[in-house]
């Protein structure tokens, strides 16, 4: 077992054994291959991609969901290039993601080295830290959005209380609609992240640890050299499924400001739904969802990539 | 060349050595810092629980008590008006079974086939296996708004809408699901596989018998995810049914989310009796999804 | 190694089979359960030669228990019709009524804001209901103007009222007693309303922050009282005519720049309000003053508050008060065994008897004047229902296809920008204005 090999896995070659003959066990494995893969992927293709391919020919219409599509071909795409309501939707889909992804991935791995030792109260906190994921995000953030509430809030009058005045209320303030649902989308996906991060730690062999104490080596050289490595798999994992979701983000947002104020906090996704379900225009709307995830594609592959040159596998 | 001191191996990192002065000073601060590590640690599991705290709260508070100032996060008065109200007020009975039918069954279905795509994906190489990964990829990057209006005309077209299967069948397979587990396959040793290949064993073999077990962990967890995203989930069991009665639970309480006035006691304690299968799942599987699967089958 | 399998073989063999079994009898039990519902929409016959109709509406909360007794009272009236009301949240509504109808699989009745209608109607979703006016029998004559103007779109008439209630102003009396001012003389005018704010708006700790305000005005998220004050000078967003924009008027902005300037600098209500949360202002005894709906009552009353309600201050020019209009309307392809069903619901819910089961029940407004001495379980149909505020009732943006539109993207961004201090009204309105123009040309 290498654990300092670096090199993407390679696919080890697979000794035949002296009895099978006449196929070959590469065809066979073909075969095996697609079966196991292919009763998920006929509801991939008939419900996902089907739909999807439909969705690319709307975004070429101007279909409203009564009359009948007509064909506009790239029109729409003309259009959300000198939209500034697309851009503006671009830049704060961007700028979500570039905080809230790398907030919460780090967070998670500090919380799983946090709770990776036995301390009292170890099963509580890691209880706590996760079941924000399983609570329903929609109901949640109407919990926040009254915590928040500048007039009758609990942390408005508890910060009230230590002097600390809030008059407008952060969910309305410009400058501050942004960090809440910010703060609201790290706070439901980090204990998730954490916990792939656990998974992770706990199955790095305690003898590692040993070894490198033995040298003589401080805690944080032993983080960075013998830890990070070995998560690697998990970091490319949590970082892809971070990007991912940030890019896509819209729940808290829609409960919590709507997109406002005056769209400060719209995100491509809202921007999306806007278009598609309020303005009614959902040639146009899948028009925006499918830029939203060519950019999707091209920085997860990228990211992708370069992570996986990295990764450890054994 | 352990001590009798020697911590427990859950620990992780530190072991305590044999005792001299030095030593001992070294112990003091390590049991001090582990005190301000689980005070800290705790202080953030309260941040963190907040809301939900509320939301515990506010179910038991009467609605006057609810919308008040001063604000307190302690009940004033007790009440369980909203707990028997809820039943009243919308078939939350029938709501919860729609939900757990729906949410049950997408999980075990998915987790099936997400495992066996998986598998397929990280172990068996194959032609176009480029190509059945990045289509996965792109997959999970669709946003789901984009598909929900060609996806519901289709179903509509078998008419299977306003159905409980019709809200099943799309959600059989997960590009989530499937991503996940590759990845998770991917870090598993091969060395079991390899021997039990060598030894003639059939794939399908090797999958069930070698790298599910294995796999526990992963799939509990992924279990988890299928559960509660298809159990919260507001929008398309919404879409896809017409009448209240088959439609799920989150459907059942945005009723309570009236244009102009918000019933909080009801929503929460509506949103308290639907969190409980959720969390009752994740209380039952915890211990053993974080347990890890390095000491198993490698010695 | 064989050994340590062994067990964990048996276990994995159970699971899968487990699961296997689990899976199959999940998708039996949907099919069963599937079988029970049926598919809606179907006007056909209830086997003794009955027509159901489904009817989607946004009145949840208190106000749907109301409606579902008027239903109640129509089926169990007669045998030809039997109406089922699907409840759900405006927006739930709004969502789905379009996937609905385009897949056929949709109600038979479909309510929802009136100010929302002409954007779905140009879509080609509602079907005309003119001759549902015309006909004698359904006694629209009695119903008021400005309801069943509401739902017209391009000279045809979509739909027929479900609601209809002014905006009237409710006061804290115990808030003016406590600020020196008379509890039984609120504001009639913008400049009484203007002058009481420096007492109305309280801030003790001088912090910088009230603890009580004058008033509780939304800015998204709400009833469009703010628009509507625009009414007062002679201004507003959109002409009367739907044809030209107004928001750039001279007579908008001196309104616009009277409102923000209190708001904003005298401080007379909070900024960044949605409806619901100048509501639980004024629940909670931090505003003054609110001007909103019928719906509040109940509220406001089991918060024990002590209130009086008055019709809004007038402006200078006009005392013109905002309404809100509910209408029902029909698919369009409706066939006309349907439609008739339809039209003798409608008849009914508009008539005496229903009117008054309905005001009783849900403090509206009766739709109808004659039947205001009637209703008799609440006071306050009577107070909204009021003739002297009914002949000023006026709804903002009626048959305004971008109505909707124009208030989301174009007002109240902008509004909001002009409360937060991002331009003045001077720079951003007129500029809004050309925008307003360009949705209306379109």
């Amino acid at each position: 077992m290498t654990v300092t090999d670096l090199a993407p896995s390679a696919t080890p070659t697979a000794l035949s054994s002296p009895r099978r003959r006449g196929r070959g066990p590469a065809s066979r494995r073909q075969l095996t291959a697609w079966l196991f893969l292919t009763p998920a992927l006929i509801v991939l293709v008939a419900f996902t991609l089907y739909p999807m391919a439909q969705a690319v020919y709307l975004s070429l219409t101007n279909y409203n969901l009564i009359a009948a599509a007509e064909w506009i071909g790239l029109d729409n795409y003309i259009e959300l290039a000198g939209d500034p309501a697309f851009w503006n939707a671009f830049w704060n889909t961007v700028l979500y993601a570039i905080v809230v992804a790398p907030v919460t991935v780090v967070l998670a791995l500090v919380f799983a080295v946090m709770l990776n030792q036995a301390f009292f109260g170890r099963t509580f906190v890691r209880t706590a830290i996760f079941l924000p994921f399983i609570v329903s995000l929609g109901i949640i953030a109407i919990a926040w959005s009254f915590l928040l509430d500048p007039n009758i809030g609990l942390l408005s009058y508890w910060f009230g209380q230590l002097g600390i005045v809030t008059e407008q209320g952060w969910l309305s303030d410009p400058r501050f609609a942004m960090p809440a649902v910010m703060m609201v989308g790290v706070w439901k996906f980090v204990g998730f992240y954490m916990v792939i991060y656990l998974a992770g730690l706990q199955s790095i062999p305690a003898e590692l640890y040993e070894a490198a104490k033995i040298d003589g080596t401080t805690a944080w050289q032993r983080f960075r050299n013998v830890t990070l490595p070995l998560l690697s798999n998990q970091t490319l994992l949590v970082s892809v499924l971070a990007l991912i979701a940030t890019l896509q983000a819209f729940d808290q947002i829609y409960v919590m400001t709507r997109g406002g104020p005056y769209f400060k906090t719209e995100t491509l996704v809202m921007l999306i739904y806007r278009e598609g379900f309020q303005e009614l225009r959902f040639g146009y709307a899948s028009a925006i969802s499918f830029v939203l995830l060519l950019f999707v594609f091209a920085l997860s592959m990228v990211q992708y990539g370069w992570l996986r040159r990295r990764a450890v596998t054994y | 060349m352990t001590s009798t001191l020697d911590r427990s191996t859950t620990d992780g990192i530190r072991t305590a050595r044999d005792l001299g002065a030095l030593d001992r000073r070294r112990l003091t601060l390590y049991r001090a810092s582990k005190w301000a590590l689980a005070i800290v640690a705790i202080l953030i599991a309260l941040l963190m629980l907040l809301p939900i705290v509320w939301l515990v709260f506010t179910a038991f508070k009467p609605e006057s008590d609810i919308v008040t100032y001063p604000p307190t996060l302690w009940p004033r008065e007790f009440t369980l008006e909203h707990f028997v109200d809820v039943w009243e007020r919308i078939p939350f009975a029938q709501l919860y079974v729609n939900t757990i039918i729906f949410a049950g069954g997408v999980t075990i279905i998915s987790l099936l086939l997400d495992s066996m795509a998986a598998y397929a994906l990280a172990r068996l190489p194959f032609r176009g296996r480029g190509v059945v990964m990045v289509l996965i990829l792109i997959l999970l990057m669709l946003p789901f708004q984009v598909t929900l209006i060609p996806l519901y005309d289709m179903l509509n077209g078998f008419g299977l809408t306003n159905t409980l299967p019709g809200m099943i069948i799309p959600r059989m397979t997960n590009a989530f699901g499937i991503f996940f587990l590759t990845q998770f396959f991917l870090s598993l040793p091969r060395d079991l596989e390899e021997a039990a290949r060598v030894d003639g064993a059939s794939e399908w073999r090797i999958y069930r018998q070698i790298v599910m077990p294995l796999a526990k962990p992963a799939l509990l967890t992924l279990g988890l995810f299928h559960f509660q995203y298809n159990w919260n989930d507001l929008l398309w069991p919404l879409v896809m049914s017409s009448s209240l009665e088959s439609s799920t639970l989150p459907a059942g309480l945005a009723l309570f989310m009236g244009q102009h006035v918000v019933e909080y006691g009801l929503l929460m304690a509506g949103s308290l009796l639907a969190l409980l299968p959720v969390v009752v799942f994740f209380l039952l599987i915890q211990r053993s999804f974080v347990a890890g699967i390095a000491t198993t089958g490698l010695k | 190694m064989e050994t340590q399998h062994a067990p964990r073989r048996r276990l994995t063999r159970g699971i899968r089979i487990a699961t296997a079994g689990a899976g199959i009898l999940a998708l039996a039990l949907t099919g069963c359960a599937g079988q029970g519902t049926s598919s809606n929409g179907d006007n056909g016959d209830g086997g003794d030669g009955k027509i159901t109709l489904t009817f989607w509406n946004g009145f949840t909360g208190p106000d749907g228990p109301a409606l579902e007794k008027v239903i109640e009272d129509f089926n169990a009236s007669q045998d030809d019709v039997e109406v089922k009301a699907e409840i759900m949240p405006w927006d739930t509504l709004y969502q789905k009524v379009l996937t609905a109808v385009a897949g056929n699989d949709g109600p038979d009745i479909i309510a929802m804001s009136a100010a929302r209608m002409p954007q779905f109607a140009k879509q080609g979703m509602f079907l005309p209901v003119d001759d549902y006016y015309e006909d004698a029998g359904n006694d629209s004559a009695a119903l008021a103007e400005a309801a069943i103007n509401a739902s017209v779109f391009d000279g045809v008439n979509y739909g027929v009222p479900v609601n209809y209630t002014p905006m009237m102003m409710y006061y804290n009396k115990d808030l003016f007693e406590a600020a020196g001012l008379d509890p039984e003389a609120p504001p009639t005018t913008w400049d009484e309303f203007a002058a009481m704010v420096p007492k109305l708006t309280v801030d003790e700790n001088g912090d910088g922050k009230p603890e009580q305000y004058a008033t509780a005005l939304g800015d998204h998220e709400t009833v469009p009282v703010f628009p509507a004050l625009l009414w007062g000078t002679g201004g507003g967003v959109v002409s009367d005519d739907g044809t030209t924009s107004m928001l750039g008027d001279d007579a908008s902005l001196e309104a616009l720049n009277f409102w923000v300037d209190l708001v904003k600098n005298q401080k007379a209500s909070p900024i960044g309000l949605s409806g619901a949360d100048a509501d639980k202002l004024f629940l909670t005894g931090k505003a003054a003053t609110e001007i909103v709906g019928p719906w509040m009552t109940t509220g406001f009353e089991d918060a024990g508050l002590n209130f009086g309600i008055a019709p809004p201050p007038e402006g200078p020019t006009s005392d013109a008060v905002l309404a809100d209009v509910v209408s029902m309307g029909l698919p369009a392809g409706t066939d006309d065994a349907t439609k008739e069903a339809a039209y003798s619901f409608f008849a009914y819910w508009n008539s005496a008897e229903g009117q008054t089961t309905w005001a009783d029940g849900s403090g509206f407004p009766p739709n109808r004047a004659d039947v205001a001495d009637k209703v008799t379980a609440s006071p306050y149909p009577a107070i909204f229902g009021d003739a002297a505020v009914a002949s000023r009732a006026k709804i903002l943006l009626a048959g305004v296809a971008a109505g909707g539109t124009i208030s989301e993207t174009i007002f109240w961004p902008s509004l909001q920008k002009a409360l937060n201090g991002d331009g003045t009204v001077d720079s951003i309105f007129p500029a809004a204005s050309e925008q307003v123009q360009a949705e209306l040309d379109k």
